[in-house]
């Protein structure tokens, strides 16, 4: 019989009700009578990004393949939602089974960006969970972390009985036969957290106390018991050729942001850009073969019927057999009447007979990231990407046809220069000259080129060269983005840039809770009491609510924002090892002052650490 | 070669929207063997026409579409082949070749077959109000527009109507040139006797969808 949540009053009230009623193809339902565990995976935004996610689809998969375990998926209800639910109390409900959230025996939340922390605090309060996990019991299910922002988890620490600090795939299984024999035992609730602390990638924030120094920085951490490590190391998984993948993800009834089948061709990224974590936190770079990519791509196609296809990884250039796999793609998905859609490929010769070959390429725009204008900002950066790669990709592009181009950058990099932003605007007019320069007047599609300038504020983050950072003040934000637009005013081919910028005050707050403690977990609390939530959301974001919470709550922005860090200070998330050295990320930090570059792992071992894990290209070199 | 499927689409599925179940079934399609054909130009979509857009939260087993396959097909296969890819609330009732000539299942939809029962149980709806409209020479209805107002004698566009003991059942005009809501009619038999629909909660199938035959008859939209 099917069931639903939600009564028909309230699914015909709300936007896309579909959202909210499950049932979709290859959802999976198990009789919860002959499961021992039942999980919650929650991605704490709306559905269609949440659907969109790989990784909740990867541990869906996971979970659901072990006999033991039912996996549901729960996403934030949208506030249209969230006031009914509330107005009638009806408690936040898995999309499978239609039950409360808080039946269930484990409530996982990915973590992927730090504004849906207040989504996660909506979260818990809709399921009836206390938000703090000392004042939980068994009746409430463990509630645990993972993804990105957990690797520095500080700003969350109250609200969660665990943090997974890695890749999803390789301990949950040894978490859950210790769940089982606990609740077989009848153990205590935090004798169980004691014991899951103790196995590798699991933090447990009740079993760390942090100490403080007077100017508030941290002096130490210490474990409450003797048996819990006072270091968390990730989890990754050494061979992606031999894990999980799902064969038949859910199909969702809406349009997701995703509505495509997502290939994942590696995990990591060589280049070392000093101002990205993930090209930290997922080293080393580890490739998946062209053959199993090509199996998983064919049943992918065949189990979704999914139009589009997609490669993700952070830079899929770097693929080492990308000519052969795209060849591969193309054939089979030509045939198929397939689309292939190429992110984050670097635009040379290659790539761009690549889209040549693949039918559905509207010639809209193609996109170029140098994230800095000048040549010593991307050194400082360590960006490898020069402004003879970008003139040389724009002009065979415009070649090939294309007349627009967007550029991304930003704002307030560390030992950023007036001349730094000028670059901005000198580097956007110089590829507008480059298309007058290329294509003859009689060949210009348009007439004239396009030019999308955008720039976002640099927020500093974790486990990057740049986590000593001072960050710039909202003001200092405002005031560079006017310079850089006095600036694109001023060039020659002004008239066909167009200049967008970020939100200040978002990005603010993302670096408060990038580099985060403990002491904003109330901050949080007090924001969401206030009535803050969905605040990836433009419509959403009060930052005048924000601002009265750190008020009311005692708590500096300053002190996680424009703050000095000295090369010695004990960060929020030095407990956790992700594989690089502290040591190394202080001598990136050195080198970015002296504007001097590393290379890349392809091309030299800079001795960052993750050689430890034996795997990836630290042994395939 | 050009077929035309009839489907179900009940429970909880009622909530997908038009554009979406467009999605859902040429994903299904995808999913099976059949080879469908597609247009030409940049980005090749299924050639695939519904017959009429079924509301959100209503329920329907008479729902057709036409699509264009590629010839030389068993179609007696497909129902099976698309019944294996459906999710549990839309079945694949048949699938029939429509005639080389036979007009569109959108330009063919001439009558509908609805279902209405009252959410609560009670049906406020009397054998003497049917037998009054029924009676009357005409029964004239208001339909506010985007523009004002307009009325029209709805009768013209009842073909049939009938107490059941849940609600009303009713076959109505459905053509593009005047297609009748169903809420039209429950609103004016209530009014009859002063009663507010709004006050009346109620669900609504769709049993089937007609054509017209050149000598008048309403067949269902697969006998064409």
């Amino acid at each position: 019989m099917q069931k639903l949540a939600l009564p028909e009053s309230v699914l015909m009230e709300v936007s896309k009700p579909e959202r909210y009623i499950g049932h979709e193809i290859n959802s999976v339902v198990k009789d919860k009578s002959i499961v021992d565990i039942r999980f919650a995976m929650c991605f704490p935004d709306v559905y269609e990004i949440g659907m969109s996610h790989l990784g909740i689809a990867i541990l869906y998969d996971m979970f659901n393949s072990f006999e033991d375990t039912w996996c549901e998926r729960v996403y934030s209800p949208w506030p249209d939602l969230d006031k009914k639910m509330r107005e009638l109390g009806i408690p936040l409900f898995t999309l499978e089974s239609q039950e409360p959230v808080k039946n269930l025996d484990f409530l996982g939340i990915t973590i992927q960006y730090e504004m849906v922390y207040t989504n996660i605090l909506q979260v818990l309060d809709l399921s009836g969970i206390p938000f703090c996990a000392k004042d939980r019991t068994w009746d409430d299910p463990i509630v645990i972390g993972g993804g990105p922002c957990t690797y520095n988890p500080e700003p969350l620490a109250d609200f969660f009985d665990i943090f997974y600090i890695g890749e999803g795939e390789t301990e949950y299984r040894e978490l859950l036969d210790i769940y089982k024999e606990c609740r077989r035992n009848n153990v205590s609730r935090e004798e169980f957290l004691h014991k899951a602390a103790t196995l590798p990638g699991l933090y447990v924030p009740m079993m760390l106390d942090v100490e403080y120094k007077e100017d508030g920085t941290i002096k130490d951490f210490v474990p409450k018991y003797p048996d819990v490590p006072k270091t968390v190391k990730k989890e990754l998984v050494r061979n992606l050729d031999d894990t999980y993948y799902p064969e038949k993800p859910v199909i969702p009834f809406i349009k997701v942001t995703q509505d495509r089948v997502v290939l994942e061709i590696q995990r990591g990224c060589i280049r070392g850009c000093r101002f990205c974590q993930a090209g930290q936190i997922y080293r080393p770079v580890r490739e998946r073969s062209v053959e199993y990519l090509l199996d998983k791509a064919h049943k992918l196609l065949k189990n979704t019927g999914h139009e589009e296809i997609t490669l993700s990884s952070l830079s899929s250039s770097d693929y080492s057999r990308l000519d052969e796999l795209l060849n591969e793609l193309i054939k089979e998905c030509n045939e198929k009447k397939v689309n292939i859609a190429l992110p984050s490929l670097r635009i040379d010769q290659f790539s761009l007979d690549v889209m040549n070959k693949i039918q559905d390429i509207k010639k809209s725009s193609l996109t170029f990231a140098p994230e800095a204008g000048s040549q010593r900002m991307r050194d400082i950066i360590n960006k490898g990407l020069t402004e003879e790669d970008i003139v040389n990709g724009s002009r065979l592009a415009f070649l090939g046809g294309w007349t627009k181009v967007k550029l991304y950058f930003m704002l307030g990099l560390p030992f950023e220069t007036d001349e730094d932003i000028k670059g901005i605007a000198d580097l956007s007019n110089l590829v507008a000259a480059t298309f007058y320069d290329t294509v003859p007047k009689e060949k210009r599609v348009n007439g004239h080129v396009q030019i999308v300038t955008s720039t976002s504020f640099f927020v500093p983050k974790p486990f990057t060269p740049f986590q000593w950072a001072k960050m710039d003040s909202t003001q200092d934000f405002i005031d560079k983005a006017y310079k850089t637009k006095q600036f694109i005013m001023g060039e020659l081919n002004q008239k066909h840039i167009k200049y967008n910028w970020h939100e200040a005050d978002v990005s603010l707050l993302e670096g408060v809770f990038a580099r985060g403690d403990r002491k904003l977990c109330k901050v949080l609390l007090t924001a969401y009491k206030k009535g803050c939530f969905f605040d990836a959301w433009s419509e959403f974001y009060d930052n005048e609510k924000w601002l009265e919470a750190f008020k009311e709550e005692n708590v500096s922005i300053d002190f996680y924002t424009t703050r000095e860090r000295a090369d010695d200070e004990v960060f929020p998330w030095d407990y956790i090892d992700c594989g690089v050295n502290k040591s190394h990320l202080l001598r990136e930090w050195h080198k970015a002052q002296a504007g001097e570059v590393t290379k890349n792992c392809k091309v030299q071992c800079a001795g960052c650490g993750s050689a430890r894990f034996d795997c990836g290209i630290c042994v395939n070199r | 070669m050009k077929i035309r499927v009839k489907f179900s689409k009940v429970g909880v599925l009622k909530y997908i929207g038009h554009l979406d179940l467009m999605r859902y079934f040429q994903k299904a399609f995808r999913r099976t063997d059949i080879k469908v054909k597609y247009s030409g130009g940049f980005s090749p979509h299924m050639i695939m026409s519904f017959a009429q857009a079924l509301g959100v939260g209503v329920e329907s087993l008479g729902e057709y579409f036409d699509v264009e396959i590629e010839d030389g097909q068993d179609v007696s296969l497909m129902k099976d082949k698309l019944n294996a890819e459906m999710a549990e609330g839309i079945e694949v009732l048949n699938v029939t070749v429509l005639p080389e000539k036979a007009l569109n299942a959108m330009a063919s939809v001439a009558a509908s077959d609805y279902e209405i029962s009252f959410t609560d149980g009670v049906n406020p709806v009397t054998e003497s109000m049917i037998q009054r409209f029924k009676e009357a020479k005409e029964v004239l209805y208001t339909k506010k527009t985007k523009s004002g107002e307009t009325t029209f004698n709805i009768k013209e566009f009842v073909f049939d109507v009938q107490c059941t003991k849940e609600g009303v059942f009713m076959k109505v005009d459905s053509s593009s040139a005047g297609n009748l809501k169903p809420r039209f009619l429950i609103e004016s038999l209530l009014k009859q006797e002063d009663i507010c629909v709004d006050d009346h909660p109620f669900h609504i199938l769709r049993k089937e969808l007609y054509l017209r035959t050149p000598n008048g008859d309403l067949e269902p939209l697969d006998h064409a």
